[in-house]
């Protein structure tokens, strides 16, 4: 049922106090988690019931957020002087219509524990010696309204689900692995390939070894390009220094370096025709070609750098402030080259499988370093596992190194979905330290 | 209290009719926070309160745990709430409980305002000054919890947190109170980043190091705290076998006790309503008494409740650190720096990393200051301790005399994240490697 009216009875009563800029928002939402470790396993269910609100004029401002329903009677706190706020004019939403597996129920606790079961079964069965250390599945679905004094008034509903895995091998060596997946809804992960996966993972690190410093070319898997992409971020949203950093309209990167962020992107984990403060939401072009468009501007940044605002305003939660970001951003695949083709084209190099651990980017001095693990590569086929190692290299030269790009596209939860094909990157270097 | 119309003994009834095995737990956990927040200078949203309240409901039978949660207080959700974590289906209806709560208190917090206005000043008096974006926010978190058998006291927690943004990074800490001590901290810390800012980071270094109560807090919480949470133990094995190990250097005392944290956050019970011991992490570095809620105590003898905590009424409660005590040893400041070999004095850490499986430790180092023969010298920039825990603790071999409430902070595992306290001496560390 519509809240519509007790949202406009909380702005009047919130423009009796003289605040003329309000935006009210209520959430509902329930999820359940269900985990297994090596001991213990739970099942939980949560039901979420939620509000925030902003309001003030052009010389104060608060925001003030909570659990239960939203009435005219809370006592509202006193806005304190600080930035104005400023609120979004409503603006047409394109047709959309809501994909059918939102209505799909949430995965019931039976189902769910024989997912992870099955996952860590499956593990044992790729790699003998492998345990399942911690798995679990969370699945949520959730409604939301918000109106502001604009005459802005928007719904959105929402279905996620998200698996998270760490799983060890205490075979010849000591190794241990995680992976963590999204999807719109549970029924979406097969435990088959996770566990091939997390299998890979442990396999090479238990086995590999770092190069001292070698180059050659690299062969990215999605996951790999993923992590680089959301260390990249700040020089795509915004109209801060990152957008500046590479020479905006210049060549940012080769011609096989076509960047996207679109949040109604169909089967996105997080599509929707709007943004966290009903902004319509569209698919926009960052980098074509290798050429820089425009960075990700939210409504509130026109003009402040060039380029079209879209509804880029994410709001995680009901505790959350609503702030720019991508949703789901990605490296656009080549549909007719194959990871193979990639591969048997490498003469001397390396294929990187997975992220180890956090990355280091310092975009000011244009360089990154990223944990990595994967083979050696010699004439297209892999000749040792490598592990412990770390990609380095300048991320303009990175981008510009970009040789090729593959067709499978996968999207991974970092910040937003981040989304990439495997690539071929040249002018990088594997090394022992992140130095 | 917000929690003193709650009728406790319904409650009580109510769950008793869930547990229905001996050994069953089942309690009902009751939550109301508040936290008010003064944004950076400049940000819209000048004054930000988030208020909510709600419960969970838990049932574990056998290393099966069983959790409703809800966002409201209130009779019906509760029934329901009941009637999912039960594993059989009574004839009748669940009862419903009368859960009435003291309504919230107007929003009041008159010393967030004062307080970037105290830290610019204390600033200023070193000397220096540039533009600083401070968040401060005060936390207050109110917890009933209500068993079959035992309702314990309702507890509550106040205390605040602080981030300074400059140029030359981040420093963040939480606070048992806003006053000029804690400006002092604040404004000490941003200016020692402000004039290590054109600092190097220092060559990959292997000799002795001196830490600072603050850095020793965040080294402990990692590498003792962590590693002796049954939960972590039980990664490897057993968790009854860690006790009796000899972990560290024989000069090292390390405790657990939520009762001597400090005034605002000090609990007599946890977040599952047990009463909370004075707990021996390590005596004279050999593990004592590792970190167990009730259901790891359940599984030994040798395991005692009472370090239970929740960061959500979404999650369950898991064993976990509170309040670390690190006893004082008899160095003096002379003796920690004493020595003709060049060592690093590391005042504060911000953040550390214990990776359970292998031990590995890491513990990030924002900046440090060179010493040699007793005295400081040049400061070096950010820089990485890394170890083996195992190895690193043995490497102790001077406790400072003086211990000191230090290096308060954040700790997340697992998705809940809890504020942590410490009261700590400085130590000194020989042969350990230092990387940039």
């Amino acid at each position: 049922m519509s809240q519509a009216p007790q949202l406009e009875e909380i702005l009047r009563s919130l423009l009796r106090r003289h605040l003329t800029d309000a935006e009210v928002y209520v959430k509902r939402g329930r999820s359940r988690r269900l985990e297994r470790t090596t001991v213990t396993e739970l099942s939980s269910t949560s039901q979420e019931r939620a509000w925030a609100v902003r309001a003030g004029n052009r010389r104060a401002s608060f925001f003030a957020a909570g659990t239960g329903d939203l009435t005219s009677g809370v006592a509202w706190p006193e806005p304190v002087a600080g930035h104005a706020l400023e609120l979004p004019e409503p603006a047409e939403v394109p047709a959309w219509t809501t994909p059918s597996d939102f209505d799909t129920p949430l995965i019931g606790e039976r189902e769910g524990l024989k997912l992870l079961e099955s996952l860590g079964r499956q593990l044992e069965t790729e790699l003998p010696g492998a345990r399942m250390l911690r798995a679990v599945l969370e699945d949520g679905s959730s409604e939301a309204e918000l109106a502001n004094s604009r005459g802005l008034q928007a719904s959105t509903r929402s279905r996620i689900a998200t698996l998270y895995a760490e799983a060890a091998e205490f075979g010849r060596s000591f190794a241990s692995a995680s992976l963590y997946v999204a999807a719109r809804e549970p029924r979406r992960f097969h435990p088959t390939a996770l566990a091939r996966r997390l299998a890979d993972r442990l396999a090479v690190t238990a086995v590999g070894a770092p190069p001292e410093r070698d180059g050659g070319e690299f062969l990215l898997a999605p996951v790999v390009m993923a992590h680089l992409l959301a260390g990249l971020l700040p020089l795509f949203v915004g109209p801060g220094p990152g957008a500046r950093l590479l020479g905006a309209r210049g060549r940012f990167g080769s011609e096989h370096v076509t960047l996207i962020d679109n949040g109604r992107l169909p089967g996105g984990a997080f599509e929707s025709p709007v943004d966290g403060e009903g902004v319509p939401t569209r698919e926009v072009v960052l980098v074509e070609d290798g050429l820089f468009r425009q960075p990700l501007l939210a409504w509130w940044q026109e003009g402040a750098a060039e380029g079209e605002p879209s509804g880029c305003t994410r709001r995680a939660g009901w505790r959350d402030l609503p702030a720019p970001g991508p949703t789901h951003l990605y490296l656009m695949p080549e549909p007719r080259t194959a990871v193979a083709s990639l591969l048997g084209s490498i003469a001397q190099g390396y294929y990187l499988i997975d992220v180890t651990g956090p990355g280091r980017f310092d975009l000011a001095a244009d360089r990154f370093a990223l944990p990595v693990c994967g083979f050696a590569v010699q004439s297209g086929r892999a000749s040792a596992p490598v592990a412990r190692a770390w990609l380095c290299g300048g991320i303009g030269a990175f981008l510009k190194g970009i040789a090729g790009v593959g067709r499978d596209l996968t999207f991974h939860p970092l910040d937003g979905m981040i989304g990439s094909p495997t690539v071929l990157a040249t002018g990088l270097e594997l090394s022992k330290g992140s130095g | 209290m917000p929690f003193s119309k709650l009728d406790t003994a319904a409650v009580a009834r109510a769950l008793s009719q869930v547990a229905e095995r001996q050994d069953d737990v089942v309690d009902a956990f009751f939550e109301r926070r508040e936290e008010v927040e003064l944004a950076p200078e400049g940000e819209p949203g000048a004054l930000r309160v988030w208020r909510e309240e709600g419960f969970a409901v838990r049932l574990a039978r056998e290393g099966r745990t069983w959790l409703a949660a809800r966002d409201a207080i209130e009779p019906k959700p509760f029934s329901e709430a009941l009637r999912q974590v039960a594993r059989v289906i009574p004839s009748a209806a669940y009862p419903e409980p009368a859960l009435e709560m003291a309504p919230p208190e107007p929003v009041v917090a008159p010393e967030l305002l004062d307080f970037p206005a105290t830290v610019a000043r204390a600033v200023r008096a070193q000397h220096v000054g540039f533009p600083l974006r401070i968040a401060v926010r005060r936390h207050r978190r109110w917890v009933q919890v209500v068993g079959p058998r035992l309702v314990a006291a309702a507890e509550s927690e106040t205390f605040y947190s602080c981030s300074a943004e400059s140029s030359w990074g981040r420093y963040g800490a939480l606070l048992p109170r806003l006053d000029s001590t804690a400006a002092d901290q604040i404004a000490a810390a941003v200016v020692a980043l402000f004039r290590a800012r054109q600092a190097k980071p220092p060559a990959p270094f292997r000799g002795a190091a001196v830490l600072g109560p603050a850095a020793v807090a965040v080294l402990l919480h990692e590498a003792v705290a962590h590693a002796l949470e049954a939960d972590t133990l039980a990664q490897g094995g057993n968790p009854e076998a860690a006790v009796g190990v000899a972990m560290a250097a024989s000069c090292l005392d390390v405790l657990d006790d939520p009762s001597a944290a400090p005034e605002g956050v000090r609990r007599t019970t946890d977040d599952e309503g047990t009463p909370v011991v004075r707990r021996w992490l390590l005596r004279g570095g050999v593990v004592e008494q590792p970190l167990a809620d009730s259901l790891w105590a359940r599984t030994s003898p040798v395991l005692l409740p009472g370090a239970g905590r929740r960061g959500t009424r979404h999650l369950p409660p898991g064993p976990r650190s509170s309040h670390l005590e690190i006893l004082p040893g008899d160095a003096q400041e002379a003796d920690l720096f004493a020595g003709s070999d060049e060592g690093l004095f590391l005042p504060e850490a911000s953040r550390g990393a214990l990776d359970p499986l292998s031990g590995e430790f890491l513990l990030h180092l924002p900046m440090a200051r060179r010493f040699r023969r007793g005295a400081l010298a040049g400061t070096v920039g950010p820089c990485v301790l890394r170890g083996r825990v195992a190895d690193l603790l043995t490497r102790v071999v001077a406790v400072g005399s003086e211990a000191r409430p230090a290096g308060a902070g954040w700790c997340a595992k697992g998705g809940q994240k809890l504020p942590v306290w410490a009261t700590a001496p400085a130590l000194r560390l020989e042969r350990v490697e230092i990387a940039p």
